[in-house]
């Protein structure tokens, strides 16, 4: 027994979606550090859009990676991309203060958590691919890019709730900065398990996007919206989390954008779910009495 | 560009160079934590690898019938393996979790006996829903003979299926799954616990019990990420459904064993180094 995926052809290369996801994931994360450069924690937002641009590559190398066939469903691929992600990332934003490596500044963190992630990744390839016997040609690429997308989506979204991508500050209470005399760990991101709810925010919205779409009509630009939808519906629930530790001007700002990139991207995707149905019946569900 | 989703074109056997590649990488893991902190992260080290090959080993008994057993048309639990092994796994590393306090061999009971508790709860509930809800008897596709009870299943069997519902050799090999997967995921956790337990007071300066909510999260979502990459490269290695122990499927699991192994040792490499460098 076996469902047929078909995955629609032509669309943006997936090379072209990789680089702009990975290029735009980074650049929303370094945009974050204005926080830090202009002392407040306003642009704490753009985590969250670094975690949509990461969701919106990681979508396609998931169509990309199940078109081949994995007999065991697409939510796998985003499970293994959450699960090794979030090694890579806490690892990634603990390198500025390692003994061993001479940079201490944090900016080496995005970069640390793309090289760490695409490292991991191509290990968990390998190893289903070569040790497994997949035998399936995309899969060493498709996972270490999957790796990087669940790093960089549980890192996005962790500078979101707590304002910073630094590993101090997402272990330690970040209410706590009038003084160092009592750092509070149970009240911070990692500390407090809010990084699980981010874990799992992030893995269905990876995978869900492809796999509601796939099938005989699937086309890319509607799947792409998809995922997207999803990043966003991602940031409302991480941006309500983010009053418990970021300001409360900042965690509205959050929250607005959020909402406002929902809705478009909702609205969207109806149109483009309109576009590809045979037919559309706008059915209401009590009719009105006719005059 | 289209493709089978059911019957992935995985090759038979062990691939020898892969596997030769895989020890080396496990090897050079285990080697450089013994380098960079010899005794108790190293130890923890080698804990989470027979975790993690617990978990690859005890998914391969999970009776996963994916869609095709919704419809009734082959045996086994209707959903994927990661999420049916997720959910065993991870309701045995939260009881396991609970149970940390009260030592060792308590924390992992608590962990396998809460695995093997989810899978027989399912099982149990499975087969409710398939013989009085959707009236369909239970009979295997893939042996004549129930290998515990010695059954026939022949003419039970409807014709064009696979099998259907939950025969009680599968029911048995769930629970065995559910409690392997439990006490693997449990085995991380306690490991990855005590490392950071040890070293995470050194690294802020502040006493032991001030940061165990630290501990206990990092260690959390850590278990819970190993523990999803363990059992998608254990699905990877059955692709799609498998009835149980007897299902000639289950052969294939030294590979399994072996990537999960090496995955632990690398995931687990990770984890350690971030408290030890």
């Amino acid at each position: 027994m076996s469902v047929e995926i078909t995955v629609s052809e032509g669309g943006m290369p997936h090379n072209k979606v990789l680089a702009i996801g990975l290029v735009g994931s980074l650049v929303c994360i370094y945009l974050t550090y204005m926080n830090t450069l202009a002392n407040t924690q306003l642009f704490a937002f753009f985590g969250g859009l670094a975690a949509v641009f990461a969701l919106w590559w990681g979508t396609d190398t998931i169509k990309h990676l199940c078109s081949y066939g994995l007999g065991t469903g697409v939510p796998s691929a985003g499970m293994i991309a959450l699960g090794s992600g979030v090694i890579a990332m806490v690892l990634a934003t603990k390198l500025s203060s390692m003994n061993m490596i001479p940079v201490s500044s944090v900016l080496i963190i995005p970069i640390g958590c793309v090289v760490i992630g695409a490292i991991l990744g191509a290990i968990l390839g390998y190893i289903a691919n070569n040790i497994v016997n997949m035998n399936i040609p995309v899969m060493v690429v498709s996972l270490a890019e999957l790796c990087i997308v669940g790093a960089i989506t549980i890192l996005g979204l962790a500078t979101m709730v707590s304002g910073s991508f630094a590993f101090a500050d997402l272990v330690t209470g970040s209410s706590t900065f009038f003084g160092v005399e009592v750092a509070n760990y149970q009240s911070s991101v990692i500390g407090g398990g809010v990084i699980a709810v981010i874990f799992m925010l992030g893995a269905i919205a990876v995978q869900h996007a492809f796999n509601a779409c796939l099938g005989p009509n699937e086309s890319q630009d509607r799947t792409l919206m998809l995922a997207a939808e999803c990043g966003f519906l991602s940031m409302i629930t991480v941006a309500i989390m983010s009053f418990a530790f970021i300001s409360f001007t900042a965690a509205v700002v959050s929250f607005i954008i959020s909402a406002i990139g929902w809705v478009y991207t909702y609205k969207q995707y109806l149109v483009m779910s309109k576009r590809d149905a045979f037919m559309w019946l706008d059915a209401k569900p009590i009719r009105e009495k006719e005059a | 560009m289209s493709a089978l989703g059911g019957g992935s074109s995985g090759g038979e056997g062990i691939n020898p160079v892969g596997t030769a590649v895989g020890i080396v990488l496990l090897l050079i893991a285990i080697g450089a934590l013994y380098v960079l902190s010899p005794g108790l992260a190293f130890m923890s080290l080698i804990g989470v690898i027979i975790g993690g090959v617990l978990i690859g080993f005890g998914v391969h008994f999970v009776p996963v019938g994916g869609a095709p057993a919704a419809m009734g048309q082959s045996p086994g639990i209707a959903t994927g393996v990661t999420m049916l092994a997720a959910g065993a796994g991870l309701a045995g590393l939260f009881g396991g979790a609970w149970a940390a306090e009260l030592g060792f061999g308590v924390a992992l009971a608590g962990g396998a006996i809460g695995g093997g508790l989810m899978m027989a709860v399912t099982c149990l509930m499975v087969n409710v829903i398939y013989v009085y809800g959707m009236g369909i008897p239970a009979a295997s596709g893939k042996v004549a003979k129930d290998p515990i009870t010695g059954d026939t299943f022949e003419a039970y069997k409807s014709q064009g299926t696979e099998g259907h519902g939950l025969p009680f050799i599968s029911y048995v090999g769930g629970v065995i799954g559910g409690m392997l997967g439990g006490l693997g995921g449990t085995l991380i956790y306690l490991e990855l616990l005590k490392v950071y337990e040890e070293f995470l007071p050194g690294m802020f300066n502040v006493p032991a019990e001030q940061i165990l909510p630290l501990a206990v999260g990092l260690a959390g979502v850590f278990a819970i990420g190993m523990f999803l990459v363990n059992a998608v490269i254990a699905a990877y290695n059955i692709t799609g459904t498998i009835e149980g122990p007897h299902d000639p499927k289950f052969k294939r699991f030294p590979r399994a064993v072996i990537g999960c192994a090496v995955a632990s040792a690398v995931c687990g490499m990770l984890a350690i180094i971030l408290v030890v460098m």
